[in-house]
């Protein structure tokens, strides 16, 4: 779970929650973001700080205009928590369909000393 | 088997054994060690012969302990904050990759039905996390964990919307 934790931060913050919100459908300029989640320039500098060192969002400069920002998503973050919940799912399927088999055997044992009694 | 998402942040698994709630409880808890997966995916140890043990009640912990040349090692990888015979148990789960203080949640479920015993398994993540981790500053408990746990599911939707966009 390297790197979950910054993950986590990011998004304990309602604001940055709708940020990537946004961003997953596609890139957007900062003047844009703003609007959008309807808060000042200097919080949104703030926020998308945070999303950046934590993975969540890359800046780039649009083409033809160096001076436009654009902040694009990355799915990094996003599928490494999903690929965390499949590893586990795959783990725990393994486990219980043995414990089943277990039980199951277990039961079969039971039943035979009982037909002997 | 069944495996239902989730909230979105939590693995889920059930099965059904033939077999009452506490006769279920018994063999899941007491025997652990008759029907853990054997291998690296499930114990440290790997390869090598080790036992998984399960101290029942509150603060129990559940340990691997593995032989070796210089005596036994001990690896607790839960501790249980719930122990409630024929019902359910819970764990704080520590995965043998985890920082140390990262936490997980392994819920544990025994309901009864017509034909035996519906075990589930609830692996939860993030939403499960203390309430003085830092991705709770500002949030409280159930609510934190419900909110969180809808809004990811519909991120987990969309992304896979675009993603087939892209």
């Amino acid at each position: 779970m390297r790197g979950l934790d910054a993950a986590f931060a990011a998004l304990s913050d309602p604001t940055r929650r709708r940020a990537i919100r946004l961003l997953i459908q596609g890139p957007r300029r900062a003047g844009e973001l703003a609007a959008d989640l309807d808060v000042r320039a200097s919080a949104l500098t703030r926020h998308l700080r945070v999303l950046r060192e934590s993975g969540f969002v890359e800046e780039q400069r649009e083409d033809g205009d160096a001076r436009v920002r654009v902040y694009r998503l990355r799915r990094e973050p996003l599928e490494a928590l999903r690929g965390w919940i499949d590893e586990v799912e795959s783990f725990w399927s393994d486990q219980l369909a043995s414990f089943q088999r277990h039980v199951e055997r277990r039961g079969a044992r039971a039943n035979r000393s009982k037909a002997r009694r | 088997m069944t495996t239902a998402p989730g909230p979105g942040d939590a693995a889920s698994v059930t099965v059904l054994v033939p077999v009452d709630p506490e006769a279920a409880f018994d063999a899941f808890t007491r025997e652990i060690d008759q029907w853990w997966g054997h291998g690296p995916k499930f114990r440290c140890g790997g390869r090598r012969p080790s036992r998984i043990t399960l101290e029942p009640g509150v603060g129990g912990r559940l340990i691997e302990t593995i032989p070796g040349k210089s005596g036994e090692k001990t690896v607790e990888f839960g501790r249980i904050t719930a122990f409630e015979p024929g019902e359910r148990l819970a764990l704080e789960w520590r995965g043998v990759n985890f920082k140390p203080g990262e936490k997980t949640l392994v819920e544990v479920l025994f309901r009864a039905s017509s034909s035996g015993t519906l075990v589930t398994v609830r692996h939860s993540g993030w939403s499960a996390l203390p309430e003085d981790h830092p991705a709770r500053h500002g949030h409280v408990g159930a609510d934190f964990s419900r909110f969180i746990g809808a809004w990811w599911a519909e991120l987990m939707t969309s992304l896979r919307l675009h993603a087939g966009q892209a």
